[in-house]
């Protein structure tokens, strides 16, 4: 191909992702500004683009929710659930990794498997045994649920990770007398930790999103962000103009945060595919 | 694999000590293991695949939360009410339906995605990343925001679609006819991103030699496409169509934060119904034979994706 030919592809290849990323992004724009916009330019007929900025619905926010509680909810289930998760699933993934048995691989696969079952089929039930013991309601009720889905998610992840590793680092410092936990503590552990980070964003990822599990198992006191934005819609006075300045603390930190640590969010995602 | 583990002295039998039995650093070494994994997996047994056992004895049961003195063994005649239910049968082809539909487009739309940005450069890196934003946008307020968008009266799209008259007045989401494709779009918008980053990464893994070696024989591009990348491709390709098909059939968020199942169940996908018929009306029985026709059919379809996995993985490697 001659250069100017090489060049006009290049530039039509930029156009077309400019064009596909404005689709994408447009959403999340719209979403972002609503909560800027004044009631009367919200529901305009027909919808306007130009808007005088008010800060009205963040006081709105402050106003109709008890934000902190929210967050708070919101906090402690996915941080409780991503840190029970690593702290059971490195572990494991560490260990089906090292296993010299043919049993390894198949339990492997029987946690990936535990992420494929429809959420609703261990719902059902799980919301009974909470029921009986009294944990129904409780940040302790999501939070014990939501990590099934993490550990399978992390000990599939970090099992792959581990197995990447060179054994010889660690064979190395079990032989000049380092202990089978020194072993994997003090040699694999350090040499995961891009793995580790990753396997944390996506389960605070996935807890933060959650809805299905939390929305049945949380009360009004305990209820994190993501229900509380869904039930507060179709409440009379709650407009869009107000969620959307609520989704300023429900969505925009997960997506900065997918922004900042987007080496480790890709790698999250792309586990597997080598 | 661990060879040198058995040539070393962790896993050479111990020195017998005098006075006491000693185990061997072998058999320490596997107990160390087993003691690392343990937890996790008594964890997932006791908190996942109890309740699932649970949910499979519910669905043999007459079992309702409004009258549970009631409760009767009646074997199989959840799932028959399940086969003879209409409801229960349009749920699954509306499941199936946008299963389907959804991976295609997300497919399609994502191959091409993937393909523009395989270039190595600042600007395709750029893009990926603020591509990447509507994976982690909370489920349950996309559906917000499309329903938002959607409005036929003041929605930034429907309004304008509805008053070029080319939806019905309700919107899109309104009508019977267009509330589950459009529901397919909202999926697409979130999860395209993902099944691009897939197929990106697979493209970015291919052998580079054999790429240039094609060019050099002056293959046009379609024939590479066709001949080299797409043969090479199809791991990566699988996997994403896994994935998404996985967590496309059990959609729920999006689904209950804009239809609801509606209009007349048009969107009554088979997360819907069965939580509405566990969780809102506590037939538990019903509701678990529905979970459980769900785990069966994910079961059906990830047997048959890992077996055309495994032969595509061998069709890759021969090449």
């Amino acid at each position: 191909m001659s250069r100017t030919a090489t060049a006009r592809v290049l530039a039509a290849e930029r156009s077309a992702l400019v064009v596909i990323l404005a689709i994408f992004l447009m959403p999340v724009a719209w979403l972002i500004s609503t909560a800027y916009k004044p009631m009367s330019d919200i529901f305009s007929i027909p919808p306007t683009f130009l808007f005088t900025p008010t800060l009205a619905n963040f006081r709105g926010v402050f106003h109709y929710f008890d934000l902190p509680h929210l967050l708070e909810s919101s906090l402690i289930i996915s941080l409780g659930s991503a840190g029970l998760s690593l702290l059971i699933g490195v572990p494991a993934g560490y260990a089906l990794a090292r296993a010299r048995t043919k049993w390894a691989i198949g339990i492997a696969y029987f946690f990936l498997a535990v992420r494929t079952v429809p959420p609703v089929a261990t719902l059902l039930p799980f919301y009974m045994m909470m029921r009986d013991i009294g944990l129904l309601g409780t940040w302790w009720a999501v939070i014990l649920l939501d990590t099934t889905l993490n550990t399978a998610f992390v000990v599939w992840m970090m099992f792959s990770y581990f197995r990447s590793l060179p054994k010889e680092m660690e064979e190395a410092a079990l032989t000049d007398g380092c202990t089978s936990f020194g072993g994997f503590w003090r040699v694999a552990l350090p040499m995961v930790k891009p793995g580790m980070v990753a396997s944390a964003l996506l389960c605070i990822m996935f807890a933060w999103n959650d809805f299905l599990y939390a929305s049945f198992l949380t009360r009004a006191d305990s209820k994190p962000i993501s229900v509380a934005l869904l039930t507060a819609y179709g409440t009379k006075d709650i407009t869009w103009g107000t969620l959307g300045a609520l989704a300023h603390f429900s969505t925009i930190p997960i997506v900065l945060i997918a922004l900042l640590l987007n080496r480790y969010f890709v790698q999250g995602l792309t586990r597997g595919v080598n | 694999m661990g060879h040198a583990l058995n040539g070393g002295r962790i896993s050479g039998p111990a020195v017998a000590v005098p006075g006491g039995p000693k185990i061997s650093h072998r058999r320490r070494r596997q107990i160390f293991l087993v003691l690392l994994g343990a937890p996790a997996l008594i964890y997932v047994l006791a908190i996942a695949i109890w309740p699932l056992a649970q949910g499979v004895s519910y669905s043999f049961y007459d079992y309702s939360l409004l009258r549970p003195a009631k409760t009767a063994f009646i074997g199989f005649d959840n799932y028959r009410a399940l086969w003879a239910n209409d409801a229960a049968r349009n749920s699954l082809v509306t499941t199936a339906t946008f299963t389907f539909a959804a991976v295609s487009v997300e497919f399609i739309f994502g191959l091409a995605i993937a393909l523009l940005l395989w270039r190595d450069g600042l600007f395709q890196r750029v893009c990926l990343a603020l591509l990447l934003i509507p994976v982690t946008v909370t489920p349950v307020v996309v559906g917000l925001v499309f329903r938002a968008l959607l409005a036929a009266d003041y929605g930034l799209i429907g309004y304008y679609f509805s008053a070029w008259g080319w939806s019905n007045p309700r919107g899109f989401l309104g009508d019977t006819a267009t509330a589950l494709p459009t529901l397919v779009v909202v999926d697409a918008w979130q999860w395209t991103p993902f099944m691009a980053l897939i197929l990106l990464a697979g493209l970015k893994s291919l052998p580079t030699d054999i790429l240039e070696a094609a060019e050099a024989d002056g293959a046009t591009p379609l024939q590479r496409f066709r001949i080299i990348i797409l043969p090479m491709l199809l791991p990566a390709i699988f996997l994403a169509l896994v994935l998404r098909t996985m967590d496309a059939f059990r959609v729920f968020d999006i689904f209950y934060s804009t239809t609801n199942g509606g209009p007349a169940d048009a969107t009554n996908v088979l997360m819907i119904y069965a939580v509405k018929q566990g969780l809102e009306f506590f037939n538990v029985g019903f509701a678990s034979a529905i979970a459980n026709l769900m785990i069966i059919c994910i079961a059906i379809f990830s047997v048959a994706f890992i077996a055309l996995i495994r032969r595509a993985d061998r069709r890759a490697n021969e090449l």
